[in-house]
């Protein structure tokens, strides 16, 4: 609300400021608080982890990071995920977006059904979806040394390939795409049609740049999603060469073996690419339209 | 209302070049889904007629309607989805209209926005294996809250080993891992918000409030019906915080369906059982969700 | 116009097709095959960085060098191998060597996936089947060998000999009945009223941990779960009343020893558990962590008890083999295979493997290797071990056992009387066992 106030009668920045960013730094600090422990735990040297946890350890060390790092495959690990995370990122920022500007703006006969059905994968829970998912993987025609029909060889099993493959387009961007073009004016189509523009430049060439909120937005979920995924490498996943971030973190956390402070800085490790992707990304939330684009 | 909100998309009959370029533009995302999405999925629903052990050297084994059949007579079954529908409906709203401030109040370029839009993101980053250990001890006996609780002079409490708590407490950990998703996603939403909306607003004397309800809320309504919808899809399908959490337990009393047919699946190898319950909750989330787009779009139920 | 249109048109097209050769490209290397000469695939039980230090450093090369056999080795914690089995077994791509819990044997061999190793077993030599005579019959089912325990458990009481002291009791002489452990854990009590403040005695009291425990007090007081071919449940005979009557005890009424009703510590780190923080003199726990506890709480002097029994029986403990493995039915490198489980269960090799899991090795002669005869009370553990009784081996088990534990949980709480809960219970598993025939 202050915002469009605050807009609204272009008051100066600073006065109308802090109130905003006294309760932003408020909820942060609530957010952020289970991870001061993650983080005071992974500089506490492991004898003494849970033992005397606080928020400042009495004896800092980096040793949980040097043991996470010392992980036989943890760079090996970092390369594959990032491999077919950034497959997976680029395939999403243009399939799944290109299919939802249609069902926003281009619909054809039977496309509601059409756009029902494709979601409506999103809603079966992976328990059931596994199985099948993984013959799928290991039929997999003129992979891994199978033959035209699919049989013969190991499939996509236990390479990049298979572990991209469920990834490659996520229903749930098509659905984001629509909404999002949803909520832009079509008269600009209708402007470019009469001027004898093609359908796909009038995607490309209006739409698309006023759509840069949601590119960042598919971006950033399709890394989060594809980054994270546990259940999907663990089963497809069986050897060192084909082992992803995920995979490798449990290492500390094995059943009766749990290493505290090496698996907290492990995630830390892990999970800074996505906070640097998110972060490069968010400025692209609220560019676009806000700058005056839907004006020309 | 004082203003006119923004225009909503007039419907087209399907015909003509636009229609044909739609249809070629879903083309690719539509034959990759048809077949590594949809396609497990319908082999699920054959499944689901059928009584299978994965480990079996027979294969599927038809059982009609059986597995759908005992469903409705099972009382664990009925009250996990009871159970599922309440985490729904706690978690839903109280996320979505947090998330909405947050958004709201991060929608501004000012110095440091990027780290306190990130930081609402961390939660949704780091693989819950990890953080599940920091809630377990957030909620045990002598963790964070009952500290807080001890300072304020108030008794502690079981968080996650009473009935009455537990299910709230996955709930809890559940908005705190959803908030900063939701808040992007609106944040993003709010962007399409057409800007000369606001000043036709303000020239027609509108409070804040005024234009939040009159040019905001309609513009967001898009997004805002994919944010309900995804929430609803994804916190009915809840299983990771329940596993890490609470096991299901105590007493059941937070054994949502997804954890149920993990168990079906995995621990007692019936995937036949474990997909017919597979869509029984499809059922339950394709008709939530129906009922919030339909909704989002203004529409009559 | 034209041209630009075609274009626009197959760009998504292309942008399809260059994913799906994306994919093909990117397809493993093709194998030789796990069925190629020479090429033994193993999937170990575990994933933690000693456990696979220990055995890409030293084990493998060793038994490598021995064989000129090539060892593929895939590690995966056994909680987490169910959906990876099974989605392998239904591909047939299931490796050779199967490392899994215990529980999973007896519905691998129900759906005939799994080798009987009882005539591979035959072969070794008397001497070395005697050391591993605690450890071997949790690997059985119906009689024959399936699987080769590679490292044991069983539940002991940890105590503290600093807690003893103080409430003027021996800690060298801790109790031996649990008649005795009762009438201990109420001297231990402290309360604040009616409230406990210090335990006297905690025991696991979430779903599985409560089946494990009440298993514990029915063994040790004479009782069964099943009758002894597998075909019905006995499990409310009066022992099995009489056992949890004792459990409930300790949660319900003035003189409850225990507040932990429903908290699953034994989930928790061992520093954050009752023994180790001084919220509890007495726990039941995992006896192969007592390193673990003494290390969180140096100065509480914990040590081990001895299973104790109810008076006039043998003392029996929940345990027996934490994991082990097995060979795939359809493997074409069964000898390859044994020879491999061999190397595994090889004294010294077992010992050092057990050592880097911190857990119990599997041979009786472990007791005098460096890593046992290093601590008098994990000395005691191996000693126990022939007091271990495992949990039945029948397919179902997973779930008799969610529905024992849901039952008990109720008795427990005292929502049902322990007949009531025992009836229940029994017949569910009945019905389990019905429906698996």
């Amino acid at each position: 609300m202050t915002a469009l106030m605050a807009r609204a009668r272009r008051r100066p920045r600073s006065s109308r400021l802090w109130p905003r960013v006294m309760v932003l730094s408020v909820v942060t600090a609530l957010v952020l608080l289970p991870f001061v422990w993650m983080t005071s735990l992974a500089f506490t040297p492991e004898g003494a982890a849970f033992s005397e946890v606080r928020l400042i350890p009495a004896q800092p060390t980096l040793e949980n990071f040097a043991t996470a790092m010392r992980v036989a495959n943890l760079d090996t690990a970092f390369i594959n995920s990032a491999v077919v995370t950034s497959i997976a990122v680029l395939t999403n920022c243009v399939i799944p977006v290109l299919a939802g500007y249609a069902f926003a703006h281009l619909p054809f006969r039977g496309s509601k059904v059409v756009f029902y059905v494709l979601i409506s994968t999103a809603a079966i829970p992976v328990s059931v979806t596994l199985i099948p998912l993984f013959l799928m993987a290991k039929n997999f025609p003129l992979a891994g040394g199978n033959d035209l029909l699919g049989s013969g060889g190991s499939g996509l099993l236990d390479s990049l390939g298979g572990l991209m493959l469920p990834y490659l387009v996520g229903t749930m961007n098509i659905f984001l795409s629509r909404q999002y073009f949803a909520g832009m004016d079509r008269d600009f189509a209708e402007a470019a049609r009469i001027d004898g523009a093609s359908e796909f430049r009038i995607f490309s060439r209006i739409y698309l740049p006023m759509a840069r909120p949601l590119i960042a937005l598919v971006a950033v979920f399709s890394f989060t999603g594809v980054w994270d995924d546990f259940l999907w490498p663990l089963v497809v996943s069986t050897s060192e060469r084909s082992t992803t971030v995920q995979l490798a973190i449990t290492t500390f956390a094995s059943t009766g073996n749990v290493k505290y402070g090496a698996l907290m800085a492990a995630t830390i490790l892990v999970s800074i690419p996505v906070l640097v992707v998110f972060l490069v990304n968010q400025r692209g939330f609220i560019s676009g339209l806000s700058e005056g684009g839907l004006k020309g | 209302m004082p203003t006119g909100a923004p225009p909503r998309p007039r419907r087209r009959r399907p015909h003509g070049k636009p229609a044909l370029f739609g249809a070629l533009f879903v083309v690719p995302a539509a034959l990759y889904v048809a077949i590594f999405q949809l396609g497990p999925v319908l082999y699920g629903l054959v499944l689901s007629f059928t009584r299978y052990s994965p480990l079996s050297r027979s294969g599927p084994e038809f059982v009609g309607l059986d597995n759908y059949r005992s469903l409705y007579g099972d009382p664990e079954f009925g009250r996990a989805m009871l159970i599922t529908g309440r985490y729904v409906l706690q978690v839903l709203p109280i996320t979505v209209v947090i998330a909405l401030g947050l958004a709201l109040l991060s929608n501004r370029a000012f110095r440091g926005v990027g780290l306190f839009r990130t930081a609402m993101y961390v939660p949704h980053v780091v693989s819950l294996t990890a953080v599940s250990m920091i809630w377990l001890w957030i909620y045990s006996d002598d963790g964070v809250i009952n500290q807080i609780l001890d300072l304020l002079g108030m008794a502690g409490q079981r968080w996650l080993s009473t009935e009455d708590a537990a299910l709230n407490a996955a709930s809890a950990m559940r908005v705190w891992k959803a908030l900063g998703s939701n808040m992007v996603l609106l944040l993003a939403g709010l962007q399409t918000v057409p800007k000369d909306l606001y000043e036709a607003a303000r020239v027609d004397g509108a409070n804040a409030w005024q234009q939040f309800r009159a040019v905001t809320l309609p513009g967001l309504r898009p997004m805002l019906t994919y944010v309900i919808a995804m929430d609803i899809i994804y916190l009915a399908q809840g299983f990771t915080e329940i596993f890490v959490l609470t096991q299901g337990g105590p007493y059941g009393s937070t054994t949502t369906v997804n954890f149920l047919i993990y168990t079906e699946a995995f621990q007692y190898n019936q995937m036949g059982s474990a997909s017919a319950m597979a869509f029984v909750l499809f059922a339950f989330i394709a008709g939530l969700s129906i009922v919030a787009i339909r909704v989002g779009q203004g529409r009559r139920l | 116009m034209r041209r630009i249109r075609s274009a626009s048109a197959s760009a998504g097209l292309a942008a399809g097709c260059a994913a799906a050769l994306l994919l093909a490209a990117c397809g493993g290397e093709t194998e030789t095959g796990s069925d190629g000469a020479g090429t033994l695939t193993v999937w170990f039980p575990g994933n933690s960085e000693s456990e696979m230090a220990l055995v890409n450093d030293t084990i493998v090369p060793a038994f490598e060098e021995e064989t000129r056999a090539d060892i593929e080795v895939t590690y995966v914690d056994w909680a987490d191998i169910s959906p990876k089995l099974n989605a392998a077994f239904a591909a047939g791509t299931a490796p050779d060597v199967i490392g899994h819990g215990v529980a999973a044997t007896a519905d691998l061999v129900h759906n005939d996936r799994i080798e009987d190793l009882t005539p591979y077993l035959d072969e070794l030599d008397e001497a070395a089947r005697e050391d591993m005579g605690a450890a071997l019959p949790g690997g059985t089912v119906d009689g024959a060998q399936y699987m080769i325990p590679l490292i044991m458990t069983i539940r002991m009481i940890v105590y503290s000999g600093t807690d003893f002291a103080e409430a003027g009791l021996d800690p060298d002489q801790p109790p031996e009945t649990w008649e005795d452990v009762r009438a201990v854990a109420e001297q231990l009590t402290q309360r604040d009223g009616g409230d406990i403040t210090r335990a006297g005695l905690v025991v696991p009291s979430d779903p599985i941990g409560a089946q494990q425990a009440f298993g514990t007090f029915l063994w040790s007081n004479g009782g069964e779960f099943l009758n002894a071919d597998n075909t019905a449940s006995v499990m409310d005979s009066p022992e099995a009343v009489e056992a949890l009557d004792y459990y409930v005890r300790l949660y319900q009424g003035p003189d409850a020893v225990d507040n932990t009703l429903g908290v699953a510590w034994a989930g928790s780190p061992e520093a954050q558990q009752p023994i180790a923080t001084g919220d509890a003199s007495m726990q039941l726990s995992n006896a192969g962590s007592i390193g673990k506890y003494q290390e969180a709480a140096p100065d509480r002097d914990l040590r081990l008890m001895m299973p104790p029994a109810f008076e006039g029986n043998e003392p029996q403990a929940f345990g027996g083999p934490a994991n082990g493995l097995m060979i795939n039915k359809d493997s074409g490198q069964k000898d390859l295979a044994w020879d491999f489980i061999t190397h595994m269960i090889e004294a010294d090799t077992n010992t050092d493997y057990a050592e880097a899991l911190g857990a119990l090795p599997i041979h009786a002669s472990a007791v005098d290797s460096d890593y046992i005869s290093a601590n008098p009370e994990l000395q005691k553990a191996v000693e126990a071990l022939v007091s271990n009784h495992p949990n039945p081996n029948v397919p179902g088990w997973v779930q008799m056992r969610d529905a024992m534990g849901q039952h008990l949980e109720r008795a427990l709480h005292g929502e049902v009387d322990p007949q009531e809960a025992l009836t229940a219970a029994a017949r569910e598993v009945d019905q389990v066992i019905e429906s698996g025939s």
